[in-house]
């Protein structure tokens, strides 16, 4: 067991730094590292076939619960469901995309408040955080980036900040729903979470982080929003909404889908509908919808963040299976002495900051079965067992904002700001952001010891 | 061959400024080197010195990501923006020398493409570099390492296949053998073979 221990670490680093080193596609690194798990690991260190056939999780599209599921139950191995979901939910968003939907959906809200900067600063971050909820924060950022560089230029106004608290919004608004920021989905499915039950823990406190960072925003950045030279708008002279839409029957036909799929998943803990049925009838409905360039849809998939993930579960599970995860939640549980509180601000921070500076996709995969082991402990002090889960969750996702490589989101948002004139260093990114994220990271702290412990 | 694009990438030292000069100067094409550096000032509002400071620089690992084609990186974007100008002025129809930038992979697609990559003796280098930057051997000879060294990442980091590979370009050739004027009088008479064809 000790050699397998050992590669499996080895091989865990290793992906980790050829991650970080940026030079091979990652999907290519995690899947690399994913087949030296299977063979070395599993094959030639344990010998076991039944940890290779437990880790692919093939069995699981067969079962009942992958599809429709009654009662609570949590996965091992490969998270198909995660990769299903995010896989229909991508065919969505290219649909919604091709439609003109989110640019449509951008100056619809900047018409709506008359283009006047500070309502548009501020009805963009509530957007952003609204859709990133749904959808994932990168083609949300994408859309909203672009446009407010637009406005900015017939407006007059410095996009950074505004494409900064955009991105800060996404980030946050991405960690109140179970779909609205991969490492959610990953913890959701692994332990049996529903829409719901995201929403009401970490959605209560995304909610009042919002409100919050709206006004500390605000308050950072209205003297650089508000230009000397500002004139009067006349709105006769910018792009109208309609504009934006370049098919109108793949626009209406998009919309009806988006609901839909908002509505599934608002409702699948009374439905039982799994994430992984929800993402497949969504992708089945937009290919229908959009017969004729199905195939382009299905092109435009990121395949390589599937791969990604597929990889990046199999490294996760050899550290799982080897018992690597468990000496760290051991670890984990001897430095806290068993004071629940200081194990939740372990989790919370330790998450936060490392998503910081490192893909919180990976982050939380390998996170979620210390947590697990954890829960026996959190049980038996009378607290809520799945304190861990969301400090994880929140931790991750809000910890991703501080750095300019810390999420998706981040790197987007920056790229699209810098394409176009605006280039944002890394000590203009951090002066405002990182401060916001410790201050949301103060008050998710506050919020599970007050709710939970 | 109605469009002409002559991409010189070039060994620090080794006059490949010059020599794709002269080449602009006999074809009577514009050269695209120091004004891609200031095309991307006036474009982000800053002074051409900053962004010379970060052209053809490589970024930062450690510090940089980059998610579906997008970076933070800044020394990344602004050679997004020299791609795409490149890539608009010969989708535009027009003839021109660019000088390094990636462009005998960024252009390659384009059939008016000609590219070369001039190289030279160490000892010719350090000689060059002497006089046009008044610095002392060492000092050349360090400064030649380091331009290379930050070329060759920058290349090797946007491209797949290795900066200075011949196989990379139509011709590679070593200007310390005939000089920069006979280097440039042998590309042109290559070029104009290959616009005769």
């Amino acid at each position: 067991m000790l050699a397998a221990q050992i590669f499996a670490v080895v091989i865990f680093i290793a992906m980790f730094l050829l991650i970080v080193w940026d030079k091979i596609e990652r999907h290519y690194i995690t899947l690399g590292c994913g087949l030296l798990t299977l063979v070395v690991v599993f094959g030639i260190c344990m010998r076991s076939g039944k940890a290779i056939w437990n880790t692919l999780a093939i069995k699981c599209f067969a079962a009942k619960d992958f599809w429709y599921q009654v009662s609570e139950s949590e996965s091992k191995g490969i998270n198909w469901a995660t990769i299903v979901f995010i896989a229909g939910m991508m065919i969505m968003v290219e649909g919604m995309a091709k439609a003109g939907f989110f640019r449509w959906l951008c100056m619809k809200i900047a018409y709506l408040v008359k283009c006047r900067t500070i309502p548009v600063f501020i009805t963009f971050m509530i957007m952003s955080a609204v859709l990133s909820m749904f959808i994932d924060s990168i083609t949300v950022i994408m859309f909203l980036a672009a446009v407010t560089v637009e406005l900015s230029q017939l407006l007059k106004f410095n996009p950074i900040p505004m494409i900064l608290s955009e991105i800060f919004c996404a980030n946050l608004g991405g960690s109140a729903t179970m779909c609205g920021d991969p490492p959610n989905i990953i913890v959701g499915t692994s332990m049996g979470f529903s829409f719901f039950d995201f929403l009401l823990n970490t959605g209560a406190v995304a909610g009042i982080c919002l409100i919050v960072c709206v006004i500390f925003f605000y308050l950072v950045f209205r003297k650089e929003l508000i230009s000397e030279n500002a004139q009067p708008i006349d709105m006769s002279k910018l792009p109208k909404p309609s504009e934006a839409i370049t098919d109108k029957k793949g626009f209406i036909f998009s919309s009806i889908i988006f609901g839909i799929a908002v509505v599934l998943l608002v409702t699948h803990s009374i439905t039982h509908l799994t994430v992984a049925s929800i993402g497949t009838f969504i992708a089945i409905i937009t290919l229908i919808a959009n017969a004729k360039d199905a195939l382009g849809l299905l092109k435009k998939v990121d395949y390589k963040t599937l791969l990604f993930f597929i990889g990046l579960f199999v490294v996760v599970c050899g550290l799982e299976e080897t018992g690597i995860l468990q000496y760290i939640a051991d670890f984990i549980s001897d430095i806290s002495g068993g004071n629940i509180m200081l194990m939740v601000a372990i989790i919370l921070w330790m998450s936060a900051i490392a998503s910081a500076f490192v893909d919180n996709i990976p982050f939380a995969a390998t996170m979620v079965p210390i947590i697990q082991s954890l829960a026996p402990i959190v049980i038996a002090s009378g607290a809520d067992p799945n304190t861990l889960a969301w400090a994880l969750s929140i931790g991750t996702d809000v910890g991703g904002s501080a750095t300019p490589i810390g999420a998706s989101a981040n790197v987007v948002g920056t790229s699209v700001a810098a394409k176009n004139g605006y280039p944002i260093s890394w000590g203009r990114y951090c002066k405002k952001l990182a401060p916001a994220t410790v201050i949301v990271l103060a008050i998710s702290t506050a919020y599970l010891f007050v709710r939970y412990l | 061959m109605s469009q002409l694009i002559i991409s010189v990438g070039r060994e620090f030292g080794s006059g490949g400024r010059v020599i794709a000069e002269g080449l602009a100067k006999r074809f009577g094409i514009p050269i695209y080197d120091r004004h891609l550096i200031t095309e991307v000032a006036e474009k982000i509002g800053v002074s051409p010195e900053e962004v010379e400071e970060l052209n053809e620089a490589p970024n930062s690992r450690l510090i940089s990501r980059k998610v579906r084609g997008y970076s933070n990186s800044i020394e990344d974007n602004i050679a997004e923006m020299q791609f795409d100008f490149i890539r608009k002025k010969a989708e535009s129809g027009e003839s021109f020398v660019v000088v390094g930038r990636c462009s005998e992979t960024k252009l390659k697609d384009f059939s008016g493409l000609v590219s070369i990559f001039i190289l030279g003796d160490m000892e010719t280098k350090i000689k060059r570099v002497m006089e046009v930057y008044e610095v002392n051997e060492h000092d050349a000879q360090n400064l030649i390492e380091k331009k290379d060294k930050k070329r060759k990442r920058y290349h090797n980091y946007h491209v797949h296949m290795h900066w200075g590979d011949s196989r990379l370009y139509d011709i590679s050739i070593n200007s310390s053998r005939l000089g920069i004027d006979r280097t440039i009088d042998l590309l042109e008479k290559y070029i104009r073979a290959r616009t005769e064809e």
